[in-house]
């Protein structure tokens, strides 16, 4: 018994709710034959992956959704052992290599030329080549994705791969360029509605639509995260009656908390006391970055419109820094600094550098 | 007498204290002035008195050898102890009652030495009297009231006569500052002293003082009593294990509680671990204390490779047997400088953690020991010696040891010692050098005598300029992290200012040595990291704390350049970036940093939660290779946290009510299914659970209710369900999950399953090769999974299957071979292997 999220996803292009006319591209690039490399991006939840499924099932048939799960292990060359999970069918392979860490260069020269160098031997296969799937795209190492670029063109013949990524900016040109380029862009309020009314429906039960508008309120264009939310009310208020509340993710509650912490008290005793918040945070293995942009989110909303550019032109600054650094914590707290400092100088309208 | 009934101005210090006393000075009795400075400062009062108000007498004193000593006073080396002769002398000749001499107190120098002083003064053509003074006894009480008369010895006192100086002459020590004076005392005393020593220390030139002087006695230790006192009992508490002797009631009574524990005697702790900074004499302690107790001494240190290896290589060896090769003495293991041996981590090939097991082992009770795996109990002591006794790589090894810290003795002790050698060493030292030298070395022992014999090579004299002179690179020495983050935040004080000789404004270089003499730049910006924002809470623009921040992203900026891209030659740049925290944030009277646990805290507890991450992955994926990978895309790192972790704990905590499942509303009871179903997919179960007060609860495994519990707090839209709920969850859950256990079987392996109950029957039935067998299709009868000759499964067909399903059943078995079946190679076979 699966949740809602995988037991009602689409299996088939043409039961896609959205994008359209995507689907139609992607069925006439699968029936030409021709297909080629191709990278899907766009934002967390907006159905990549299901639009990658799709396509793999317009390619194969039926044949590709079923699945066997298992674990390889990759030997490093100081001899660690590098576990990385598997899903294959028949005609595909699908990897996340930023799960072998920095080690991903190997998984992907491995793999690849292994599955490279072996031909189809289904001789039923619609398709002379396989599909590899790769997950994660964009945290991929920069020599895991030189590993990449020759291989995509020398074995063309008997594989084709498609890459899922949230953004291509942290593809290298090489790659990008050898890719067909597929956006798939969050849904729309409208088409979230309809997909979490066929949800209900299919499950058996009336949603009422304001209770599907607060949640795509909440969930901010992800539609995974949409549905994962209504089954969640769907437990926790079985009748969906009375006023309900929709419910936030709990280090979501806990940034909005930080960010009025901010913005109500600037001095060092409060300083600590947000730095003690990101601490738990970052217990919780929330990325910093995460972290970071939904508390700033949130105090832009708070406060004056004169220093909203600023508070955001810090938190991309100090994001910047902290993903070249190390030490996670320094950096979100200098942005707090930053941010008291800034919210300071303007309640007070003044220069009190001269207090010092 | 004169010069007793003037004491009470008050110019003369401790001087008026013992002449004070009102019949001391005359009935000969209580005064002992215990050390050199009372002396002196006596010796001065006698000097001084003439000054004035003194009546006619002391005029005529000074008026009577006035003349004939004022040229020896225009002397500029006319030192102190001749001028106290003068008038220990003249006040002597002056008043023969013996009232003067009484005061003056008796030297605490052997003998030999004033026999020496005696010659050397009377080549100079002094003259000498030997005063012998009775001493009255001392009255004590013992414990039964009784009151006890000790005799004291007799003193003796060298008095020299010589002529002295003149009383203008003594009004000028006036103007010259008091440890001046003690100095040319002083440096008159070891002029003394040189004369017997010199033979003695020509031999041993050679040496290290630091060897010379090293104690060879127990008695010899100095400072620490405690410590080594401890130690020592310590190592005592072996005897009974390593001798075999039992002495003393005491001890027994020690044994009664350890023999509990021990079959062997040992003490509660085999080890011990001294720890404490450099130069304090750990090693040398450990040593005597193997001397005292008589064993030989199997010493590790730092200059020996120190894996995990050598524990089993040298030391198990040695300490089971017992004895060195050609011993006769018991061994003593000592591990020096423990603290950059391997340790750290969870490596189970570390030093430390083979040690702790050594001491571990369990005698094995068993006598035949013929497998080498099986290992003899240690019996034998160990001791451990480490600087840091916090070192990360100590960790394991600290609840199994009996800790020592030895700690600086006070400066008077190491003072002491010190003159004592010098006197040996004939190197004139002052005291104030001496204890200006101390205090640099903030009492290193070691640091000290290397010093001194440095500037023993160059000269025979020691001052305060040469010590600072010599002792330029001592300052950075040893640091620890702690240290370091207190130098960094609190200013120095105005004495350590002047011991270093430092301009306070140049603090740069100072402070950057000191970060990277310690050498752990990071430790030290999470220190200052954690301290800073409580510092200067009242800097209204934040300007400070701006800057803190952006000097401590630039260490980090580099160390991640450092770390990540190997980029190494940026270390020397690391200790600048953590430097401005001084002029930043000094503030005189902060008070002292502590141990700051927040960032190792979050450490530990972002690890507990990774590995409940990481089990709740290991859910998912089991439950995607049953449910032909439907939860897959939930696993990956962001989508896991951010949205599978906090909704999960809401879908699994439905708001049930308590109610037998019988009178259940159906609405409810759909609810609960789709719990039920949901967790037995993720393999997510309650499992039961007695606190500590023995309250019975269920608890959620993998504990992934964690994710919604900050500060400790459970989101507030979540309610916690009842203990009846869960444990109707939980039942359900475990019927759901063993019976899906049995379906598994069931489908997925069912040839295996019968080839099982065929097998049970005759064990000894492996011999044939299953593949032929297989490929005859006949029956299938191994223990694992049927595969073919290339090792491809095979599907065994129905027929099969039921047929032998049949012969399972009714015992008596017909059998008939199919001819022409297989083209594989016959061979005879059992019935018995078919059934």
């Amino acid at each position: 018994m699966s949740l809602w999220v995988d037991q009602y996803r689409p299996r088939a292009l043409d039961s896609l709710h959205y994008h359209c006319d995507l689907s139609n591209r992607l069925k006439s690039l699968a029936a030409c034959g021709d297909f080629p490399h191709m990278l899907f991006y766009g934002p967390s939840g907006a159905g990549k992956k299901t639009r990658i499924t799709c396509t793999l099932r317009e390619l194969f048939g039926p044949g590709a959704e079923k699945l066997k799960i298992d674990q390889r292990v990759f030997l490093s060359p100081s001899k660690r052992k590098i576990e990385v999970n598997i899903v294959q069918s028949n005609f595909h392979i699908e990897i996340t290599p930023s799960e072998a860490g920095n080690y991903d260069r190997l998984v992907i020269q491995e793999l690849l030329k292994e599955i490279a160098q072996t031909q189809q031997v289904d001789l039923n296969a619609k398709q002379r080549f396989k599909v590899v799937i790769i997950n994660e795209a964009d945290s991929l190492s920069r020599d895991a994705q030189a590993a990449l670029r020759r291989t995509m063109e020398k074995y063309m013949s008997n594989m084709r791969i498609i890459l899922c990524a949230n953004s291509t900016s942290r593809l290298i040109a090489p790659i990008k360029s050898r890719c067909l380029l597929v956006r798939v862009a969050a849904p729309n309020r409208e088409e979230m509605q309809q997909v979490l009314q066929y949800v209900s429906r299919r499950v058996g039960f009336d949603l009422p639509p304001e209770a599907a508008d607060k949640i795509i309120d909440d969930s901010n264009g992800n539609l995974r995260k949409a549905i994962l939310c209504l089954e969640a009310l769907k437990m926790q208020s079985p009748d969906l009656s009375g006023p309900l509340t929709i419910a936030k993710p709990d280090w979501e509650t806990y940034c909005h908390k930080v960010a009025d912490l901010i913005i109500s008290e600037q001095s060092p005793a409060r300083v600590m006391e947000v730095r003690q918040k990101f601490y738990e945070l970052l217990s919780h293995c929330i990325p910093p970055t995460v972290i970071l942009k939904t508390v700033a989110d949130r105090v832009v909303e708070r406060v004056d419109e004169a220093i909203k550019a600023d508070v955001m032109h810090w938190a991309a600054v100090y994001e910047m820094r902290m993903r070249i650094g190390s030490k996670k914590i320094y950096h979100l707290e200098a942005w707090v600094v930053k941010v008291m400092s800034i919210y300071k100088h303007f309640f007070y309208d003044m220069d009190l550098s001269g207090f010092d | 007498m004169a010069a007793t009934a003037f004491v009470p101005n008050g110019l003369l210090g401790s001087a008026t204290s013992n002449t004070f006393k009102p019949n001391g000075l005359l009935s000969k009795s209580a005064v002992s002035p215990g050390n050199e400075a009372g002396e002196e400062m006596e010796a001065e009062s006698n000097v001084f008195k003439p000054t004035g108000l003194l009546g006619t007498k002391s005029k005529s004193l000074s008026g009577q050898d006035g003349g004939s000593v004022s040229e020896d006073a225009s002397l500029e080396t006319q030192t102190l102890s001749e001028l106290r002769a003068d008038t220990q002398t003249s006040s002597f000749s002056f008043v023969p009652t013996g009232l003067l001499s009484k005061s003056t107190p008796d030297i605490s120098r052997p003998s030999e030495e004033e026999d020496s002083s005696l010659t050397h003064t009377t080549t100079t053509g002094v003259s000498n009297n030997t005063l012998v003074l009775p001493r009255a006894s001392v009255r004590a009480t013992t414990f039964d009231g009784k009151t006890v008369f000790i005799k004291r010895k007799p003193k003796t006192v060298q008095l020299r006569t010589t002529a002295a100086s003149t009383s203008d002459r003594r009004l000028d020590l006036l103007d010259e500052p008091i440890h001046r004076l003690m100095e040319k005392v002083r440096s008159k005393q070891s002029e003394r002293v040189i004369g017997p020593s010199t033979s003695k220390s020509s031999a041993l030139e050679d040496n290290l003082w630091v060897e010379r002087y090293r104690p060879q006695k127990f008695t010899d230790l100095m400072g620490n009593e405690r410590v080594a006192r401890d130690a020592l009992n310590w190592l005592k508490q072996w005897d009974r294990c390593v001798f075999g002797r039992t002495n003393g009631k005491k001890r027994k009574r020690d044994d009664n509680e350890n023999d509990i524990q021990d079959p062997y005697n040992r003490p509660r702790e085999k080890i011990l671990l001294i720890s404490g900074p450099p130069g304090l004499g750990k090693t040398t302690l450990a040593h005597v204390l193997a001397k005292q107790a008589g064993y030989d001494v199997l010493e590790i240190n730092a200059s020996d490779a120190r894996s995990g290896q050598i524990i089993d290589d040298r030391i198990r060896p040695a300490l089971e047997s017992g004895y060195a090769v050609r011993g006769t003495k018991p061994l003593l293991a000592i591990i020096d400088e423990i603290d950059g041996a391997t340790g750290a981590g969870d490596n189970s090939n570390t030093f430390v953690h083979k040690l702790v097991q050594l001491t571990l082992d369990k005698p094995k009770k068993d006598k035949h020991r013929k497998d080498k795996n099986s290992t003899r109990a240690i019996l034998r002591p160990i001791i451990c010696i480490c600087n840091d006794i916090n070192a990360a790589s100590l960790a394991k090894l600290r609840p199994h040891a009996y800790q020592l810290r030895v700690q600086k003795p006070s400066d008077i002790h190491t003072v002491k010692r010190l003159r004592e050698i010098c006197e040996t060493e004939k190197l004139r030292a002052d005291s104030r050098a001496l204890s200006t030298l101390v205090g640099i070395a903030k009492g290193d022992m070691r640091g000290c005598l290397n010093t001194l014999q440095f500037i023993r090579s160059r000269s025979e004299e020691i001052t305060e300029p040469m010590v600072r002179a010599a002792t330029k690179g001592m300052k950075e020495a040893d640091s620890s992290v702690i240290s370091v983050l207190n130098n960094l935040f609190i200013p120095l004080s105005k004495k350590r200012v002047k011991d270093l000789n430092d301009n306070e404004n140049r603090y740069v270089s100072r402070l950057s040595h000191e970060v990277d003499a310690c050498g752990r730049e990071s430790a030290i910006a999470t220190g200052c990291f954690a301290h800073y924002a409580t510092l200067r809470r009242h800097d209204p623009s934040f300007s400070r704390f701006e800057k803190a921040g952006e000097w401590l992203m630039t260490f980090d900026t580099l160390s991640a350049a450092m770390y990540n891209d190997g980029d190494f030659a940026l270390s020397p740049y690391l200790p600048y970036t953590l430097v401005p925290f001084y002029p930043l944030f000094q503030e005189r009277g902060a008070p002292r940093i502590e141990r700051n646990q927040d960032d190792w805290n979050n450490l530990q507890l972002t690890k507990t939660n990774e590995e409940i991450y990481r089990s709740l992955v290991r859910c998912l994926q089991v439950a995607s290779t049953r449910n032909g990978g439907d939860f897959r895309h939930l696993v990956n790192t962001p989508i896991l946290q951010l949205e599978f972790a906090p909704y999960i704990n809401r879908i699994i905590n439905p708001p049930l009510r308590p109610v037998n499942s019988q009178i259940v509303r159906p609405e409810e009871r759909a609810v609960m299914s789709r719990l039920v179903d949901i967790m037995s997919t993720l393999e997510l179960r309650f499992v039961q659970e007695r606190s500590d007060d023995g309250q019975l609860s269920y608890r959620l495994d993998p504990a992934a209710d964690v994710f919604m519990t900050y500060d400790g707090k459970r989101a507030a839209d979540v309610t916690v369900s009842r203990y009846a709920v869960r444990h109707l969850v939980a039942e359900e859950v475990d019927a759901r999950l063993s019976s899906r256990q049995g379906d598994i079987v069931v489908k997925d392996k069912p040839t295996k399953q019968k080839g099982l109950t065929s097998k049970q029957k005759d064990p000894d039935e492996d011999l044939p090769s299953p593949s032929k067998r297989t490929k005859t299709d006949v029956v299938d009868i191994a223990d694992r999974p049927p595969t073919d000759f290339f090792g491809r499964p095979i599907k065994v067909s129905n027929n099969a299957a039921s047929l032998r399903n049949g012969f399972a059943k009714k015992y008596p078995v017909t059998y008939r071979y199919k001819e022409g079946n297989s083209s594989a190679v016959r061979k005879p076979i059992k019935m018995s292997a078919f059934l």
